[in-house]
């Protein structure tokens, strides 16, 4: 397949925690950003500040892109203890609570509306808003934020933590989206990762071994 | 029961979108129950903010139920509505303890996770302040946590405690997990139903809501769009009225008229693409957009006639030989559009009376021809006044 995720399309990235869930995200936004996309990060684990820090660290350079071609829709600073960050002069959009996902879905058509569509929208991650909604719920939402991103937004990729969900909440995320791709340690704990499926494409669902940014980023 | 004299400024509670409050003969009736409701995400938060400020901007006391905000963040984000009285803004905290921080209100609720220290919170607030308005931001917050029964039950406790003091209470809420059946109990505890609507069109957001009284003869309204605006809050917004009409009706200086700002292309006095302008008139907003009226340029009225909300049809009432091609120009829109026609430079010699027009064009019983005077901005808002309330179904 190609080596881009096609635009009207969801994909779902699972994995146990620690695996590299995260840096894949930041090589996909790396690349997106390189090409001139626009890239919405929907944040509920880490705070702004910590991923601008974290991406450094692996070379990846968020803040020249922030507010022209990057924003955050940040759903975890609002509900930290030490309240929202200190205005940076970027434009994030603060969603003020992890049970608010109304407040989460139509922050991320903002985000879009400020970006200019389309826009390649990653979200990390949808196993935080279990620990505060009912499954219920989440299906709904997971359902909705899915088609409007799609059809009126552009790409979406969710992480989500394989190994803490109920194997039938898993099957229901992976049965909403396009594509899943699959994250896994070996027994010698290396890292290996498969495109399980993706709709409309032939894969090869084959495990490959992949190893961590900044040496190098796994083609899909 | 209705509030003490002293504590109600008005009759009714206005909700500060003029042309709703009209249709509402001056706001909602007080003590009544209002239930702000979507199927899916929108931009609902904004209305009942709105109600709540508008309140506190009024004389009146809002009591402010905040499920989702630290207090601190729903004070900051509640100042893009402009200055407010803070003290007459009241919130109840539920969110400090959620965070195992200290509340700076006056009023929280210290156990999220039990209903009866949630009712006695909010109960007590309401009794030791006597709001004249309540906003409980939000029902899902709580159906997406306790039992359903439970939850309903609080529900109605809470109408009940409303009403004793005469305060309109107004509920947010998005289903995200109850059955038709369980919609149509809720339903049935409230006087007004607003519901809305958010779709992503183009990239832009757009908004609407449509309210329904409950009952046989209750009010009923169209979908509204609506915006918010800084410092003022939810207003009215129609993203694209149409002028149109015959060549040299006048539909440019009509543009003019209505807007602040304005801007045509045209070569040598006569618009060959379009006018723009953005329209503010008593708390309606607008885009509107003239077309050009020469045959030659139809390709640009189709273009234009794609989402509009409604059209002002100007016709020149000196020359009723153009009265077959402006009936035309109104097929080129589509079924179903409102239109208003306004029938221009009617202070000339030989202008046609507005019921000659009518008649001559053979119009629906129904729609409006109001005489204008475009260069003397002469009845000009009036059409557009009519064409909105025409628009969101209150005429």
């Amino acid at each position: 397949m190609e080596e881009r995720f096609p635009t009207n399309y969801s994909v779902l990235l699972a994995g146990p925690p620690g695996v590299g869930k995260f840096e894949y995200l930041l090589a996909r936004i790396r690349e997106d950003l390189r090409l001139g996309e626009k890239v919405a990060f929907v944040t509920l684990d880490m705070s702004p500040t910590e991923i601008r820090t974290r991406a450094k660290a692996l070379h990846v350079d968020l803040s020249a892109h922030e507010g022209k071609s990057l924003v955050f829709v940040d759903c975890y600073s609002a509900t930290s203890s030490d309240r929202p960050e200190p205005p940076t002069g970027k434009k994030t959009f603060l969603v003020s609570s992890f049970s608010n996902l109304e407040g989460i879905s139509m922050a991320m058509s903002k985000a879009g509306q400020e970006l200019g569509t389309p826009v390649r929208i990653y979200f990390y991650t949808i196993s935080t808003l279990f620990l505060h909604n009912s499954p219920q719920a989440i299906a709904k939402f997971f359902q909705i934020v899915t088609s409007r991103s799609k059809t009126n937004l552009g790409f979406i990729l969710y992480a989500v933590h394989e190994g803490v969900h109920e194997p039938l909440t898993m099957n229901l995320l992976r049965s909403l989206v396009d594509g899943v791709i699959e994250m896994r340690f070996t027994d010698s704990m290396e890292r290996e990762m498969r495109i399980h499926h993706m709709r409309g494409y032939t894969v090869d669902a084959a495990w490959r071994r992949f190893s961590q940014l900044p040496e190098a980023v796994v083609n899909l | 029961m209705m509030p003490a004299a002293a504590r109600a400024p008005t009759e009714r509670a206005k909700t500060g979108i003029a042309i709703l409050d009209q249709r509402l003969q001056g706001g909602f009736p007080r003590g009544c129950t209002l239930l702000l409701f979507s199927d899916k995400p929108t931009e609902k938060r904004i209305f009942g903010e709105n109600f709540a400020v508008q309140g506190a901007r009024s004389g009146e006391r809002s009591l402010y139920v905040d499920f989702f905000r630290a207090p601190q963040l729903a004070r900051g984000e509640l100042k893009r509505f402009g200055p407010v009285d803070a003290s007459k803004l009241i919130i109840v905290d539920a969110t400090s303890s959620q965070l195992l921080l200290p509340s700076p209100e006056k009023y929280h609720i210290d156990d999220i996770s039990n209903l009866d220290t949630i009712r006695e919170a909010i109960i007590a607030a309401m009794r030791a302040e006597k709001p004249e308005r309540i906003v409980i931001d939000s029902m899902e917050f709580l159906m997406d946590r306790f039992p359903k029964e439970d939850v309903l039950r609080l529900w109605r406790e809470l109408i009940e405690a409303a009403h004793a003091t005469g305060a309109i209470i107004c509920f947010l809420f998005i289903n995200w997990t109850l059955a038709e059946q369980d919609l149509v109990q809720i339903r049935s505890m409230v006087e007004f139903v607003v519901e809305f609507q958010s779709s992503l069109r183009g990239g832009i957001v757009r908004n609407s809501m449509r309210l329904s009284q409950m009952g046989a003869d209750g009010v009923k309204t169209n979908w509204i769009p609506y915006a918010f605006k800084d410092l003022i809050g939810l207003t009215v917004y129609f993203p694209r009225i149409l002028v149109t009409g015959p060549f040299n009706a006048g539909k440019s200086t009509i543009v003019r008229a209505l807007s602040e700002k304005s801007v045509s292309i045209d070569r040598m006095g006569t618009t060959v693409a379009f006018d723009y302008g953005n329209v503010n008139v008593t708390g309606i907003e607008a885009e509107i957009f003239g077309t050009p009226g020469q045959e030659r340029f139809e390709f640009i009225f189709k273009i234009f006639a794609r989402e509009v909300s409604g059209v002002l049809l100007v016709i020149d009432a000196t020359r009723p030989e153009e009265l077959p091609r402006a009936k035309q120009m109104l097929d080129l829109v589509g079924p179903r559009i409102p239109y208003v026609v306004l029938a221009n430079k009617s202070d000339l010699p030989g202008a046609l009376a507005a019921m000659d027009i009518h008649r001559r064009m053979d119009l629906p019983e129904d729609v409006p021809v109001i005489a204008t005077v475009a260069t003397e901005d002469r009845g000009v808002r009036d059409a557009l006044l009519i064409l909105a309330e025409m628009i969101i179904g209150v005429r």
